[in-house]
Formats: C-alpha cells, sequence, structure tokens
C-alpha cells in the first residue's frame, strides 16, 4: 500500500504549482519559439500578419542597439564575474580562518544581498559623481584629476568601469556566504595532514582548499555567469531608466535583458516578437556557457 | 638542530602568526569598509542640505545639528515627491499575496515530490530542472502578453487589475519547490510510515508533521520571496508603467524609488537618497530580526545548487 | 637516517570550551621512547591516545609540560618544522590526489627536484606494496591500501619520527594481522623511532617493543608487553590485557595463604586482608589431587586449546575461564581439580586496585 502509486492524489497536490508553471512558465517557453516567426505580431489583440523564418533574429542581428547591449553585456560577464568570484574566494578564506569577530565580518559582507539594487545603484552614482562623489576625492590623495564616471557624457569605458565596481559590491554576498560555508565543510584532517607534510600557507591553498572546493566554485561560476548575462536592474539603479550616463540620452549602457524590455514596451507592430529573438539569444549564449562550463567542471573538477 | 636553532625558529613562527594575522584582519577591515560604504554615503547624503551635497570636497561627516532630518519628510510629503506610503503600502500587498501563494503551491508540490509515487514523476521533475536553466526573460515576453490579453494591463487598470498582474505570474517558483523538497526528503520514512500505520490522511500528515518539522525552510523561504518582491523592478514597471498612459500609483517601492527626485538636469540628491534610505532600511531591518534564518537559508541554497 | 629519543615531559592536555566543563584528556604524562623502537599506546577509546600524539605531532599545544626530540625541546616549533610523519586515524589521504601525487606532496613541499621527488615515492610505494597503484585517486582504493598510502606519505619524507594513530582500525581481520607485520618489518628496515596508538591489546602487544597502558589521561604502566602481561601494576591493566580476559576473584589472605571462599589459589607473604584475586586463564592447570574442584559446565576446543568454562563457586550464576593443554580430554558437565600455577596469580587491592 505504501509503495503504490497515488496517481489522481499527486496531481491534486502538484495542480496549483502545476497550473501557474503551465500559464506563466511552460507555455511562455514554447511561445517564445513561436513568436520569433511571427511577422507583424501585436500584442494589444494578438494579430499577426504572417510568418518569417530568420527575419526577426535577422532584424536584431542587425541593429546597432543589439550589438551595443552585446559587447556591454559580455564585459559584464568576462570582467564582473572573475573578479567578484576571486575576491569573494580569497575573503571567505580570510574569514574562514580568523576566529574573533567572525560573525561580525560575516553579517557585514552578507549585506549586499539584502539590499535594494536601484536604491543602492543611486548611492554608487552619488559616490561616482564627478565633483562631489567620493571616489573622486580619495582618487585625489593620489593626485588624480576629477574624472567624469557616471554624469552626463561620461565616457563608455568609465561609466562601465564605476557599473563593474557596483556590480562586483553586489554580488560579493552571496559567494562569500557559499564559499565560506563550503570551506566550513571541508575536513579539517586534510589540514592537519597538509601542516604535517609542511605544506605552506600558499601551496596549502592552492593544493588542497581549492581543489576540494571545486565543486562550489565551479556552481558559483557558472550561477554568476548566468547572472551576469541578465544583469538589468543594476544598469537602470546607476544610470536609471534610459540606461545612460546622466540619466539622460539613451541606451549607451543597455545590456542584452534590457534591449528585451526596450522592445517589450515598443507598440509598434513586430516588437514582441524582436524581443523574443533577443531572449531566445540570450538563452543560447547562456546554456552555451552553462555547457562549456560543465564540459570543463567535468575535466577539472574533483570529484 | 641546536638550542639557539629551536628558539629561532619558535620566534620566527610567532612573529609569522602575528603578521598573518595582521594581514588578515586589515584585509577583511579594507573589504568591510568597501561594502559599507554605499550604505554610510546614502546615509550621510540624505542628511545633507542640497549645498552641502554640492560642496567641493564632500564632507565626510556631519555633525548631529547639521543633521536634516526634515529631508525624510521632504522625500514624502512634498510636492514633486513620489506617493512612497502608497508605494509602500502596493508593496507589502503584492509581497503578502505572492508570498502566500508561493508558500501554498510549494508546500503542496514539494510534497507531492518528496512523499508520493505517481507516474512521470521523474520526468516532472527533470522538466523543472530544466526549466530552471531558461532565463526568466523568456517567459516574461510571453507573460506580459497573457497578462494584457487578461485584462489585467489597460489604459483604465484597476487596482485589482494591477495587484493581479504584480502578483499571481510570481505564485510559484521551481526553485522554492527544490529546496523545499530537500527538506522534506530528510524527515524518515519511519514516520509517515508509522502515520499511515495510524491511519493519518496524507493531509494531516503534512499539515502536523512535515511542515513543523520543515518550519525553518518555510519561514526562509517566506522571507527571501518577500524580500524578492520589495526588490522587484522590472515586471512592476512594466505591467503598471506611465507610459501608456496608465496609473502610477499602482507601482512598487523600487520604480517609485527610481523615479525620484531624478530630473536630468536637477536631481535632488538629498531627497533622493532619504528615498534611498527609506526603501532600503526595512529590508535592513527583517534582516537583522531574522538573520539566522535569511543566512542559513541562503548558504544552503548555495550548497544544494 | 638518524633515530632520535623523544621525551614527554609532563605532558597535559586540558580542553577548554566555551559553556563547558573542562575535560583534561592528559595528565602529567612521563615518557620516554628510547631510539629506534616501536612504543605502543594503548588504552580504551577516549583515554587520550590521539591527544598525545597529537601534542608529540604539534597539531595540538600542551597545556602545560615539555616534548623533546634528542636533546632539543620542540614544545612550541610547529608541527612543518619537527620532521615528523603521521598516519590519520582515519588517513587523511587527499581525494583530489592520485596515489602518487598523495606520496608526493611532502617531497614537493620541502622542495624536492621533481626526478628525485618521483624516484622516492616509488621507492616508498614499493616498500608497503603499492607501487602499482599510483595513479589511482584514494576512493578506488581498499581501506588497506589506503592504508598503506598513508604510511606512504608518512614515511617518504624519512621523518626522524613515525606516529600511527589506530592505523588498522578500519582493516578486517586478515589484513589487519598482515598489515600490522609490514608495520613492524618496515619499522625495522627504517628504524624510524615510531608510537604505534591502539585500542586492541592483542595489536599492541604483538608489534611493539614496548607498550604504554593508559587511562583516563594517565599512564598506568610502561615496559615490554611480555613484563607487562606477567606483571601488571593494578587491576585495570590485568584486566585490559590478555584475550580471553583474566580471571577476577574476591578472595582473601590469611595466615599465608590465598583463599577464593574455601579454594585455596596460593599462598602470600602479605598481610591478612580482603583481595581481589587475579588468575589469567593459562594460570590454572589440572592436577591429579590437591588444588581444588570444580565443576565443568562446558567446553571449548579451538585448535590446540581446551578452554574450559567453570562454574563460580563463590556465585553460582558466574563462570570463569580456564585454558588448559588441548590433549586433555575433559568432558562438560564434569569435575574436575585445578590448581593456580605459581607466578600467575596477582593479589590486588580490594579499594585501589594496586597489585598488593
Ligand atoms: N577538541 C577537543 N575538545 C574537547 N575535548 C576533546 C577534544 N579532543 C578530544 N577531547 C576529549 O579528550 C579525551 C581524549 O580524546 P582522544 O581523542 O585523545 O581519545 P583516544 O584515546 O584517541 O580515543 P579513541 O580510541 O576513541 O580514538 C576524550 O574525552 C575527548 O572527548
Ligand atoms: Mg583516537
Amino acid at each position: 500500500m505504501l509503495e503504490q502509486k497515488h496517481n489522481i492524489k499527486a496531481w491534486i497536490y502538484l495542480l496549483p504549482a502545476l497550473v501557474l508553471l503551465v500559464v506563466f512558465t511552460f507555455y511562455p517557453i514554447v511561445n517564445a519559439f513561436i513568436l520569433v516567426f511571427m511577422e507583424g505580431y501585436r500584442y494589444i489583440d494578438g494579430t499577426w500578419t504572417g510568418w518569417t523564418l530568420t527575419g526577426n533574429i535577422r532584424y536584431v542581428l542587425n541593429s546597432q542597439l543589439f550589438w551595443d547591449a552585446m559587447r556591454n553585456t559580455l564585459v559584464i560577464v568576462f570582467v564582473s564575474v572573475p573578479i567578484s568570484v576571486i575576491i569573494s574566494l580569497f575573503i571567505a578564506v580570510w574569514l574562514n580562518s580568523i576566529k574573533r569577530l567572525q560573525g561580525t565580518f560575516q553579517t557585514i559582507f552578507f549585506l549586499p544581498y539584502v539590499t535594494n539594487s536601484i536604491a543602492i545603484g543611486m548611492a554608487f552614482a552619488v559616490i561616482f559623481n564627478r565633483d562631489f562623489g567620493l571616489f573622486n576625492l580619495i582618487l585625489g590623495l593620489f593626485s588624480i584629476d576629477p574624472i567624469n564616471w557616471v554624469g552626463t557624457g561620461a565616457s563608455w569605458g568609465r561609466a562601465m568601469t564605476a557599473l563593474m565596481v557596483f556590480i562586483v559590491w553586489n554580488g560579493l554576498a552571496f559567494k562569500i556566504i557559499v564559499f565560506l560555508s563550503g570551506l566550513q565543510s571541508i575536513d579539517k584532517q586534510y589540514y592537519d595532514a597538509a601542516r604535517i607534510d609542511s605544506a605552506s600557507k600558499r601551496r596549502v591553498f592552492l593544493k588542497i582548499t581549492v581543489p576540494l572546493l571545486s565543486p562550489m566554485i565551479a556552481f558559483i561560476t557558472i550561477t554568476s555567469f548566468i547572472g551576469a548575462f541578465k544583469e538589468y536592474t543594476a544598469v537602470v539603479g546607476m544610470f536609471g531608466e534610459n540606461l545612460n550616463p546622466g540619466g539622460g540620452g539613451r541606451n549607451m549602457m543597455i545590456t542584452i535583458v534590457g534591449l528585451v524590455y526596450e522592445s517589450l514596451g515598443q507598440v509598434y507592430p513586430g516588437a514582441t516578437s524582436e524581443a523574443a529573438a533577443a531572449a531566445i539569444i540570450l538563452f543560447f549564449m547562456t546554456l552555451l556557457l552553462t555547457l562549456f562550463n560543465m564540459y570543463i567542471s567535468k575535466k577539472r573538477v574533483h570529484y | 638542530m641546536n638550542e639557539a636553532a629551536t628558539y629561532d625558529l619558535e620566534r620566527k613562527t610567532r612573529v609569522q602568526k602575528i603578521v598573518r594575522m595582521v594581514f588578515l584582519y586589515t584585509m577583511l577591515t579594507l573589504f568591510a569598509i568597501f561594502v559599507l560604504i554605499p550604505f554610510y554615503w546614502m546615509i550621510l547624503s540624505s542628511l545633507k542640505t542640497p549645498e552641502q551635497i554640492e560642496s567641493v570636497p564632500p564632507a565626510l561627516w556631519l555633525r548631529f545639528s547639521e543633521m536634516q532630518f526634515s529631508n525624510y519628510y521632504e522625500a514624502v510629503f512634498s510636492v514633486d515627491s513620489q506617493p512612497f506610503l502608497r508605494y509602500m503600502y502596493n508593496t507589502v500587498i503584492v509581497a503578502a499575496l505572492s508570498t502566500a501563494g508561493t508558500v501554498i503551491t510549494t508546500v503542496l508540490s514539494a510534497f507531492a515530490f518528496a512523499r508520493l509515487n505517481f507516474r512521470f514523476k521523474e520526468l516532472f521533475f527533470l522538466l523543472l530542472i530544466m526549466t530552471m536553466m531558461i532565463p526568466g526573460e523568456m517567459f516574461v515576453i510571453t507573460n506580459f502578453i497573457t497578462v494584457n490579453q487578461l485584462g489585467w494591463v489597460r489604459p483604465d487598470q484597476t487596482y485589482w487589475d494591477a495587484l493581479m498582474a504584480m502578483s499571481i505570474p510570481f505564485m510559484t517558483s521551481i526553485f522554492y519547490i527544490f529546496f523545499l523538497r530537500q527538506t522534506f526528503k530528510t524527515i524518515p520514512d519511519e514516520l509517515y510510515y508509522a502515520a499511515k500505520v495510524d491511519g493519518t490522511k496524507d493531509f494531516k500528515y503534512l499539515w502536523k508533521v512535515m511542515i513543523p518539522i520543515a518550519r525553518p525552510t518555510i519561514i526562509t523561504i517566506t522571507i527571501l520571496n518577500a524580500m524578492g518582491t520589495w526588490n522587484a523592478y522590472i515586471w512592476p514597471q512594466l505591467v503598471t508603467s506611465t507610459r501608456h498612459g496608465r496609473l502610477y500609483h499602482y507601482q512598487l517601492v523600487s520604480n517609485g524609488l527610481r523615479n525620484a527626485f531624478s530630473a536630468e538636469f536637477q536631481p535632488q540628491i538629498h531627497l533622493q537618497m532619504a528615498a534611498a534610505f527609506m526603501v532600503t532600511l526595512p529590508i535592513l531591518i527583517v534582516f537583522f530580526l531574522l538573520k539566522k534564518h535569511i543566512m542559513r537559508g541562503v548558504s544552503r541554497s548555495g550548497i544544494k545548487g | 637516517m638518524e633515530t632520535i629519543q623523544i621525551r614527554l615531559e609532563n605532558l597535559t592536555k586540558i580542553f577548554q570550551q566555551k559553556g563547558k566543563e573542562e575535560t583534561v584528556a592528559v595528565k602529567d604524562l612521563d615518557i620516554t621512547i628510547p631510539a629506534g623502537k616501536l612504543i605502543g599506546l594503548l588504552g580504551p577509546s577516549g583515554c587520550g591516545k590521539s591527544t598525545t600524539l597529537y601534542m608529540i605531532s604539534g597539531l595540538l599545544r600542551p597545556t602545560t609540560g615539555k616534548i623533546y626530540f634528542g636533546d632539543n625541546e620542540v614544545t612550541n616549533i610547529p608541527p612543518e618544522n619537527r620532521g615528523i610523519g603521521l598516519v590519520f586515524q582515519n588517513y587523511a589521504l587527499y581525494p583530489h590526489m592520485t596515489v602518487r601525487q598523495n606520496i608526493m606532496f611532502p617531497l614537493e613541499n620541502l622542495k624536492f627536484p621533481k626526478e628525485e621527488a618521483l624516484n622516492r615515492a616509488q621507492k616508498y610505494a614499493d616498500l608497503v606494496g603499492i607501487g602499482h597503484l599510483m595513479d589511482r585517486k584514494p576512493k578506488q582504493l581498499s581501506g588497506g591500501q589506503q592504508q598503506r598510502v598513508a604510511i606512504a606519505r608518512a614515511l617518504v619524507k624519512e621523518p626522524r619520527v613515525l606516529l600511527l594513530d589506530e592505523p588498522l582500525s578500519n582493516l578486517d581481520a586478515r589484513l589487519r594481522l598482515q598489515t600490522r607485520e609490514e608495520i613492524k618489518r618496515i619499522q625495522r628496515e627504517t628504524g624510524i623511532t615510531t608510537i604505534f596508538v591502539t585500542h586492541d591489546q592483542e595489536e599492541a602487544m604483538s608489534i611493539s617493543d614496548e607498550i604504554v597502558v593508559m587511562k583516563d589521561g594517565v599512564q598506568q604502566q610502561k615496559g615490554e608487553p611480555q613484563k607487562v602481561y606477567d606483571k601488571p601494576n593494578n587491576m585495570f591493566v590485568a584486566k585490559f590485557l590478555g584475550n580471553p580476559p583474566i580471571n577476577l576473584f574476591e578472595g582473601r589472605v590469611s595466615d599465608g595463604e590465598v583463599l577464593v571462599g574455601e579454594m585455596k589459589f596460593g599462598t602470600s607473604k602479605g598481610k591478612a586482608q580482603e583481595v581481589m584475586v587475579g588468575v589469567r586463564p593459562e594460570g590454572f592447570k589440572r592436577v591429579k589431587q590437591g588444588g581444588f574442584e570444580v565443576h565443568v559446565e562446558f567446553v571449548e576446543t579451538i585448535g590446540r586449546d581446551t578452554t574450559l568454562i567453570i562454574r563460580n563457586p563463590l556465585d553460582e550464576t558466574k563462570t570463569f575461564r580456564a585454558i588448559i593443554d588441548a590433549d586433555e580430554r575433559v568432558e562438560a558437565d564434569s569435575k574436575v581439580r585445578l590448581s593456580v600455577k605459581p607466578n600467575k596469580m596477582f593479589l590486588f587491592d580490594k579499594e585501589s586496585g594496586e597489585l598488593v
């Protein structure tokens, strides 16, 4: 009786979640792949004029905005993720080797996790202000003249640098806490053995800690890459809805997800299909990256 | 190894240890400062006068008598301010709705996955895992169409419409189903068998045994979900946006905040920061009250992948 | 390889945990371990064996007391500079490294040239008989093989001192027998001063040059295994050593005679008093006359030995054991006469358990 199948009962338990998932998750995934082949689709009344195989994708690939978004997204992914993974790994290792104040530091480092990206993004924008920002004040100590990081007319490189600092800040908390709990689950005996084996601190870190933590490093790297591909809120927080330094102008700091919402906000026929095309491109990029990561992890991650 | 060498070695290791500790605490303190600065600057700026904000170099601290607490009053009640109290009220309602929905659907389906046997269980589970890897933007597009077609997003959108549009799509979460299923799985089978022998119904078992045992996880899910709503920006912006002439006071705090006092050429930074801190403070308070639950939950969710 | 003497001076370790009582894990240990010898550190679980070993290795810092390697005090020297090899209770092989990498790890830390490190690793792997498994990961090895890898890793840097913490406890009976002989052989070949921790008395007796028996962090007795066995200092040591265990009877000394109930076990010059009388199973012998008569309940013959399970005349519900020659035929449920071999009987103070 215990092992029998409770088909009907089980599906009743699943029903509430299932209905929501079908409507708001499964169907949308399928529909995204339908939308991308539609021509002139209008979400207001659900009408469209015809079908196209590659029209929407081509349209997106041919727009300058897409390539701006691509450039920004890739920079965020490949610069901010490695930096924040490495920094948080070190912080976690340091945190793990102190006793006094460990709890206090842990709480402080967790704070970015429980904040509102918009609010903190706005604070960062003030910190990076050219005239009265803290950052330029600190640079001034090293006799560096004030730099326009995020104000009207700021260059792409500078705006990106400031954004990077914010995104790294924003991502530290989760990584640190996951690394720390990973470190705490490593058997202490390996460290005792390493001391007996006369390993230097550096070698203990490189030869024991990192390999034993590698499943967690792989996990964090994959999830952070995916997260960074979807970055958007941070940009809004720092640069406003227009995604541009100073709040005016348009879209210099746009990301792929930003592009999706940009298209989604348009009412002209076909805009929704362009959003779908951008989302699908994003999907395949994250998929590719995930597969690549999994392939690397298989080879490099221990056990 | 003679006496002197031994002594040298002892001293060297002691010195090394001290140097190491100094290094560790210095680095940790530096990064802690880096983490805290945005909060500090936000609070500091929120208490400055517009003149102090613009002064070069900026003041790094304020005397108590200089602090402009009136900024907070102004941020909420001034003519060009956003209806913050209204936004907070909206946010609390949407958070309550979506969290209640999420907890109910999550508990029920996690129970089915952890405890019941049914056809296509493995297949369905695999489907869910794969879905987790798909970026949310894939859903957002169609969901936007769906809520439009459901009539929830219209130029004459009612408050009720807006609440539905903002909460219903978020009333379940595959990730939380996984998370809770893991916790349910740790409850020994014997308990279930014993209950069955006593003739306990499944639902009663779920209600009386599994939920109490899994309470910490359920609390974690509740907090994380509610915090998620508090920080939600994109979706509310999309389905309540003023762009198409819809009523803007249906929005949530993050949207209100982003649009507050940010006119391009004369942003009122002191008021902006006051608003930002008002949005930040509630989550900080919740965090400090429920620190254990949140931190444990987050670190566990990381380990489980 | 130089051999070296280890001396522990008043070594004490107190664990102090927040909000809990302190635990005295090791108390006033004073032991000298002669150069090149293998010492068995023996005692029941939780008596402080591992703690002692960890203090010698430097992983734990003694609360008080000193540790000398030869003439040098090493109490405050960190483990990496002590030149010791340690085999952990559960091996602690690095799971992500192959056998070769595990064994080479200490050499790489000491910056050995690659070539030499490889050769050395191979040499020690061959010595412990796992030279053909070099490219496996610990997970792909049996318990016995893992244990040998751990020994090879401990030996490869040719330490002055080798410490083994219950290295055989995870092995099955046969492998355990085989491996302990191997450890003995390796120790002889290398001449490293070795401390071997175990709670298995037979294991300690069979491979040690000397054993140290501990109880609750305190040393009970130290000496050559056979001597300790033959002449235990107190009842704890007498009970702990020997399998089947020693028989203990409540008895008394009066008029120079040792009496258990009405049975005369032997003679004693001690003063008249109540005592505990200990006789090992092999301390009895069968006699035609004299001695005392007992009732045999069962007879177990295993290999060379015949064990008589005898009803205890003092307490009908209890039995004791005597081992006699297998040649002698005894029926179950019969009566035999026994006497106690001289020198095979120990008298212990009833209160303190000390030898009288
Ligand atoms: N880190 C510690 N903190 C507190 N008490 C400890 C600690 N390590 C050991 N002890 C205590 O010290 C005593 C001796 O422990 P130890 O590990 O040395 O025993 P052992 O003889 O090796 O036992 P076993 O045969 O079970 O390995 C025990 O009572 C133990 O509970
Ligand atoms: Mg032990």
